[in-house]
């Protein structure tokens, strides 16, 4: 095995190759931007070289891990491992200090290191974790794969609020039909407390976007019906809300109950709304034929037993107002 | 007080089922919520509502509507009209809205009284 | 016309001064059937209705209505003046019944 502390030369360039094409750019910037110490474990159990193993068995037992560093002053000795512990009970020699049983030929990160650097090493090496030591050799913390799953868990969902805030507020003002919008909202069954919510959203957001009023009410009734009709009818479901170029498309998808027959549920009038849903002035069998009536495109798939997807779509171009006032002459 | 037959001429309003024309209606009421026809519809009285539904003639026979107008020319369903049939109410539509037959209604009222 | 107006004429009162108060409406809608009022394709519309539910306030900022009047003597639950003032809906009420609340408007609306 190599010597790691003197392998820290083959560096960035080396990374780039570990790296298959067609990972996502944002998380390659992220491995080459994020140290090692930055999700690194840092509180970390630790014996010192005249301990006995049995202390290192315990702190293994306790802290639920299968590795314990060795240190003497801060300064990293080396590392025993449960399998050497399993070594010691057999032979008998729990009660020795760990100096002389430890593992001294090891693999080691640097804190300055990026995490493209460690990923390579779990690639390389299989070890479940990485002792991390500084400059001074001062052991600083140790890393496992799960605290780097958890730290780009974060970072991308870090990422990912910043790309949405974005595309929703910061985008170029001037024209609204480069507004790019990706946005899911759950629907609760019988919510009626937070149905509308989604649509209302919807709509003060193009409202800000300045598109024209027809448009805007055209594409919030849908929304505004479609998430009614997740909350009275399904077990459940998502208003997606998707854009580009002045297309708006509304999807309601829900896993259950589905609609028995799709044309009769499209029909004026018809509805299996239960009487307190038409009490709140639900279920009087309009909502799909009003989706229908101000989208510009719509469809709508069902099984009974498994979910019903509806999509709207409703242009708002300028020139698709034409086109909608030709179809309802 | 008007006669049925009054309204559905000046109000344009189509008939669906109709027993006698010459009936007397001694009130009006605009509602799309039966609870509230139960809780507050005037007897003897002609309903305007969008609800084109069976439930609608059972809850007007209760409060003893005599004819219900059915607006934005909803179509009627066979139930409907079965239950009109049998229970003797009058059962029209209207190309209005509620607030628009309301108002023709009203001024309709106006001149009679 | 204005909302502010027609709550008076109505005996009734308002509970919440929203942005467009002060608005003439140029349409009535008097439904209870949240699905029938967004229906209608008119801007700056006055919606009366019996259904005192927070759906109706978001409807009506769905249809961009100056407002609503209750009618029937509907007691809107507290949520409903609460989601009228988060999002700017002029709220009134009136003990009037829908039918005679739309005759006195059209009589008020002729002169």
């Amino acid at each position: 095995m190599a010597d790691p502390l003197k392998n820290g030369d083959s560096g960035l360039a080396g990374t780039r190759e570990d790296v298959p094409a067609n990972e996502p750019l944002i998380l390659i910037e992220m491995i080459q931007r994020l140290k090692v110490r930055d999700v690194m474990t840092s509180e970390l159990a630790a014996v010192e070289r005249t301990d006995p193993l049995r202390v290192a068995q315990s702190l293994m037992k306790n802290k639920k891990i299968s590795g314990v560093p060795v240190k003497e002053g801060g300064r990293f000795l080396g590392l025993v491992s449960i399998n050497d512990i399993i070594q010691a009970l057999e032979g008998g020699y729990i009660d020795d200090p760990c100096h002389k049983h430890m593992s001294t030929k090891l693999v080691v990160l640097e804190d300055d290191m990026p995490l493209s650097f460690a990923l390579r090493y779990f690639n390389k090496y299989h070890y479940g974790r990485f002792p991390v030591i500084n400059r001074e050799q001062q052991l600083v913390g140790i890393v496992c794969q799960r605290d780097i799953n958890r730290a780009l868990l974060i970072e991308l969902t870090q990422e990912f609020n910043r790309l949405e805030s974005e595309s929703v507020s910061h985008c170029v003002p001037e024209d609204p039909f480069n507004l790019y919008v990706l946005r899911e909202f759950p629907v609760a069954k019988y919510d009626f407390e937070n149905a509308g919510k989604a649509a209302n959203m919807i709509r003060k957001v193009l409202k800000e976007k300045k598109f024209p009023l027809k448009d805007i009410r055209r594409v919030a009734v849908a929304a505004y019906e479609l998430e009614i009709n997740l909350c009275v009818h399904s077990d459940g479901g998502v208003l997606t809300w998707r854009m580009s170029k002045g297309r708006v498309e509304i999807t309601a998808s829900d896993s259950g109950p589905g609609i028995e027959d799709v044309e009769w549920a499209c029909k004026d009038g018809n509805s299996t709304a239960i009487e307190w849903i038409r009490s709140l002035g639900f279920g009087a069998g309009m909502g799909l034929v009003n989706v229908k009536r101000v989208a510009d495109e719509f469809e709508i798939h069902s099984k009974p037993g498994s979910g019903t997807t509806v999509r709207a779509v409703v242009f708002v171009e300028p020139r698709s107002t034409d086109h909608r006032q030709h179809d309802q002459n | 007080m008007m006669e049925l037959s009054q309204i559905i001429r000046t109000c344009n309003l189509k008939s669906v089922v109709v027993h006698e024309e010459e009936i007397e209606i001694k009130g009006f009421y605009t509602s799309d919520l039966l609870s509230d026809v139960m809780a507050h519809c005037p007897e003897e009285s002609l309903l305007i509502t969008v609800q084109n539904h069976a439930n609608t003639i059972a809850v007007a026979t209760l409060v003893g509507v005599r004819a219900i107008v059915i607006v934005h020319n909803r179509a009627v369903p066979d139930e409907m009209k079965l239950l009109a049939e049998r229970e003797g109410l009058a059962l029209l539509t209207s190309s209005d809205d509620q607030f628009t037959l309301s108002c023709r209604i009203g001024g309709l009222t106006d001149n009679f009284e | 016309m204005t909302i502010l107006e027609v709550t008076e004429l109505l005996d009734g009162r308002i509970l919440y001064k929203g942005e467009a108060a002060e608005v003439d409406f140029k349409h009535v809608v008097a439904s209870d059937l949240m699905s029938d009022v967004l229906l209608v394709d008119e801007e700056d519309i006055l919606l009366l209705t019996s259904l005192a539910s927070d759906q109706v306030v978001r409807t009506a900022q769905i249809i961009g209505a100056v407002g609503i009047i209750l009618v029937n003597g509907k007691l809107p639950p507290s949520s409903m003046a609460e989601i009228a003032a988060e999002l700017g809906i002029t709220l009134g009420r009136s003990g009037y019944s829908k039918y005679d609340a739309c005759v006195a408007i059209h009589e008020a609306l002729k002169k």
